[in-house]
């Protein structure tokens, strides 16, 4: 039970409060020494390396040279941190000075980053750099991230696909445009992990018949009736890997589309695997990210409570809610980006790099979309007025008249429906 | 693990007054008592004479003592409680009876000092707060209010050291079965003690006598262990700096014992009951709680059953003669009906006495 040598090994002295008593504590490990700033060039030709998708390693364009090391993969038992006080604290500094300036050691040439940026490459010699920013604490770096999937002709294929595929979009769309040059970008993200604990009341409402004398018929008849009555429940829900993007600067609506990535995936953070690639740090913080992610999880147990209900017709509801052993962490997920130009309008395509999930801005064809609009409704209008002109005439004009009138209420859902979507596909 | 060699036991020159050992030939107590005092009763049982042994024996030293605390109005009060409200009482069992013959008796506790040298591990918990939140929502109440909280959790850390420390007057019980008088009389304050001093002894003018251990050191060993043990896993956790410390492990050799005692304050006195036998009654020396078995009289109980016995036959003779004389006058009948009732009532009364004296001796 007690070692043999003492201290034993990886084991160093901590400070001791009281005379003769000897305390030792485990060694802290040490995280590998790493430059600021690291460059990636071949050790065989020299040429720039970066990281090559389809091959899953840090590749040279010129000699074919590959670092084949493996990565370590964590998936979803990555570490996780805890909200202290000291990193919220530290958390809502950010990153300090707005931009910095980079001397590159490959050619000497003087760049300026911007603040959250985590790679560059070098506008003179093309060099790629991964930059190990310095954070309050170290749990502010990003410790994990999930590696790129897709690679770029696939998602070149996809988009084009994709450009094509609605009927609303303009016949022109696809010939003009060729979606071919995307930008691969690991993207911050906040990952959140609570157990909600929820205590509810309400009146549920529950439909009885009953019955009654109805003096003008001089009858018995049922009906019925809600009668109310107060319920109650309590819920639990455990919430796992809640995903909030780190960054405002992209649509929060394209990246919940494709926000679907498979956090098994996740690896640790390793700078090669960033190498050719952009990179930002976050630029929501930590807080504010929490603060959207406990509206969700918020939502999410109040559904649940509702739900519990005997029945979905409720009021005066009311609830408390706990939250316990909330656990957080930042990661980078890989995202395609892309942005075309149609009839001097910017559209912005995102495709996630580990999936293919796409979605993104498309121009809208409206000429079509009102020529299907009316398309719908015409039956619906003129079989109606047919109806209504033939009711003085013959009897079954009532009947073509509810026809016309069923047809052109059908007509109007489906014309809203059409409305809805080709309203949603320019939104940003 | 424990080396007992070095155990020390001092001589009889502590007490800073002349003592000699004594034995009860009754319950085989032992005391140390004033040397060349009077004859004394043992203040345990009560029934038997304190013989003195020869020589002074190897006693140990006092180190600390918990003074008599208790005033005399306390002492006064808690007598008076426990010889009312009691049915039958014994002719002995009086206010000034139990007063008169109180004694003064200190318990023995062990204290040993001791030298330890050990390895030690063991995981040291640190606190550290974290930011939750609680919601409340209310359909009519304006949605969702949040409140934010912070809550205390532990971080537990492995540490491992060595120690090489002296502690002092760790306490072990002295008597065999010290845990069943602590629940009659109720525990000491140990934190309380303070240096022996001779005046504990002879500064009250009633007689004192001084319990002897039960238990020889080797056996009052295992129990202090474990206070060494708690003793070491403080010093420890105070050493890391931290606020919670477990699974404390360590393997101590333990040098230069000495062992000393603890003198608990304790009054004792008696009552005699129907058989003449001292029923002996404890009264904490600091807080002044009392302890005692009450005993009901049966001959106090056959003296009201004998008369309410003869009430019931005088009863029973006049409601003869007045049956009698009903005949002749009728109007009589119904005071002799209620004299022949109350003469059964008596009758039958006469056998509670006995009744309530089994009731209270049995409890």
């Amino acid at each position: 039970m007690f070692p043999k040598i003492f201290p034993p090994e990886g084991y160093v002295a901590a400070p001791s409060k009281i005379a003769g008593i000897e305390v030792f504590q485990p060694a802290a490990q040490k995280a590998p020494e790493t430059e600021r700033v690291q460059t990636f060039t071949c050790p065989s030709c020299g040429a720039t390396t970066s990281y090559n998708i389809s091959e899953a390693t840090l590749k040279c364009s010129h000699c074919g040279y590959s670092d084949a090391t493996q990565v370590r993969q964590v998936g979803t038992q990555a570490k996780e941190n805890e909200f202290t006080v000291e990193t919220l604290e530290n958390a809502a500094r950010g990153w300090g000075e707005d931009r910095s300036e980079l001397v590159c050691q490959n050619c000497g040439a003087h760049s300026t980053i911007g603040v959250g940026s985590l790679t560059h490459t070098c506008a003179f010699c093309g060099s790629n750099k991964v930059i190990q920013q310095a954070a309050d604490q170290d749990d502010l770096r990003p410790r994990f991230l999930a590696p790129f999937r897709v690679t770029e002709k696939e998602c070149s294929n996809l988009a084009q696909t994709w450009l094509g595929s609605s009927w609303m979009t303009p016949e022109s769309l696809t010939k003009l445009i060729k979606l071919s040059t995307f930008s691969a970008v690991y993207l911050p993200y906040w990952t959140f992990d609570s157990t909600t604990r929820a205590k509810w009341k309400a009146e549920v409402g529950h439909s009885e018949s009953e019955s009654y004398y109805d003096s003008d018929e001089k009858a018995w008849k049922t009906r019925m009736k809600t009668v109310w009555r107060w319920e109650s429940g309590q819920i639990q829900l455990d919430i796992d890997d809640l995903l909030v993007p780190g960054t405002a600067r992209l649509s929060a609506l394209h990246l919940g589309k494709i926000g679907d990535f498979d956090l098994e995936k996740l690896v640790v953070y390793e700078p090669r695997l960033l190498a050719g690639m952009q990179a930002h740090g976050y630029d929501l913080t930590l807080e504010s990210a929490w603060e959207q992610a406990r509206q969700q999880m918020r939502e999410q147990t109040r559904d649940a409570c509702r739900n519990q209900a005997s029945t979905s017709n409720i009021r005066n509801f009311s609830m408390s809610l706990d939250f316990a052993d909330e656990v957080w962490r930042y990661i980078l997920l890989p995202v395609f980006l892309a942005a075309y130009t149609y009839e001097g309008k910017l559209f912005q395509v995102l495709v996630n790099g580990q999936t293919g999930k796409i979605s993104g801005q498309r121009p809208v064809d409206w000429t079509k979309v009102w020529l299907a609009i009316a398309a719908l409704l015409a039956p619906g209008i003129l079989i109606s007025l047919i109806g209504l002109i033939t009711i003085p005439l013959f009897g079954s004009g009532v009947v073509i008249g509810g026809f016309g009138f069923f047809l052109l209420v059908v007509g109007v859902v489906i014309s809203i429906v059409i409305g809805v979507q080709a309203n949603a596909m320019g939104q940003a | 693990m424990t080396n007992l060699n070095n155990l020390s036991v001092a001589g009889s020159g502590g007490w800073e007054t002349a003592v000699e050992m004594a034995v009860c030939e009754k319950c085989d107590h032992r005391y140390l008592i004033p040397a060349n005092g009077p004859q004394a009763v043992c203040p345990s049982c009560f029934r038997g004479a304190l013989t003195r042994l020869p020589g002074d024996g190897a006693t140990v030293q006092p180190e600390l003592v918990l003074p008599f605390k208790v005033q005399e109005q306390t002492i006064l009060q808690a007598i008076g409680r426990f010889t009312s409200d009691l049915w039958f009482a014994p002719a002995d069992l009086t206010p000034g009876n139990i007063r008169a013959r109180l004694q003064r008796v200190y318990l023995p506790v062990w204290l040993v000092d001791g030298k330890v040298q050990s390895q030690w591990q063991a995981e040291a918990g640190y606190n550290y707060e974290v930011v939750s939140h609680q919601n409340r929502y209310e359909d009519y109440g304006g949605g969702w209010t949040e409140k934010k909280v912070k809550e205390t959790r532990i971080r537990w850390e492995p540490r491992l050291g060595r120690l090489e420390r002296t502690y002092q007057n760790i306490a072990a019980p002295a008597l065999e079965q010290p845990h069943a008088l602590f629940q009659k009389v109720g525990q000491y304050p140990y934190e309380a003690a303070q240096p022996y001093s001779v005046q504990a002894l002879t500064d009250a003018s009633s007689p004192w006598a001084v319990g002897l251990p039960e238990r020889e050191p080797q056996d009052a060993w295992a129990d202090a262990l474990p206070v060494f043990q708690a003793a070491a896993a403080d010093e420890c956790r105070k050493a890391c700096g931290a606020d919670h410390l477990r699974e404390f492990k360590w393997q101590p050799d333990f040098k230069s014992q000495n062992w000393t005692l603890l003198l608990l304050p304790l009054f004792t006195s008696y009552y005699l009951d129907d058989d003449r036998i001292p029923q002996v009654v404890l009264l904490h020396g600091q807080t002044g709680k009392l302890f005692g078995v009450r005993r009901a009289s049966r001959q106090s109980a056959q003296k009201t059953a004998v008369w309410l016995g003869v009430f019931s036959l005088l009863l029973i003779v006049l409601s003869l003669i007045g049956s009698g004389f009903s005949l002749l006058a009728p109007v009589l009948l119904p005071l002799m009906a209620i004299g022949w009732l109350l003469a059964i009532g008596l009758g039958a009364g006469a056998l509670v006495p006995f009744l309530m004296v089994w009731w209270t001796n049995s409890r």
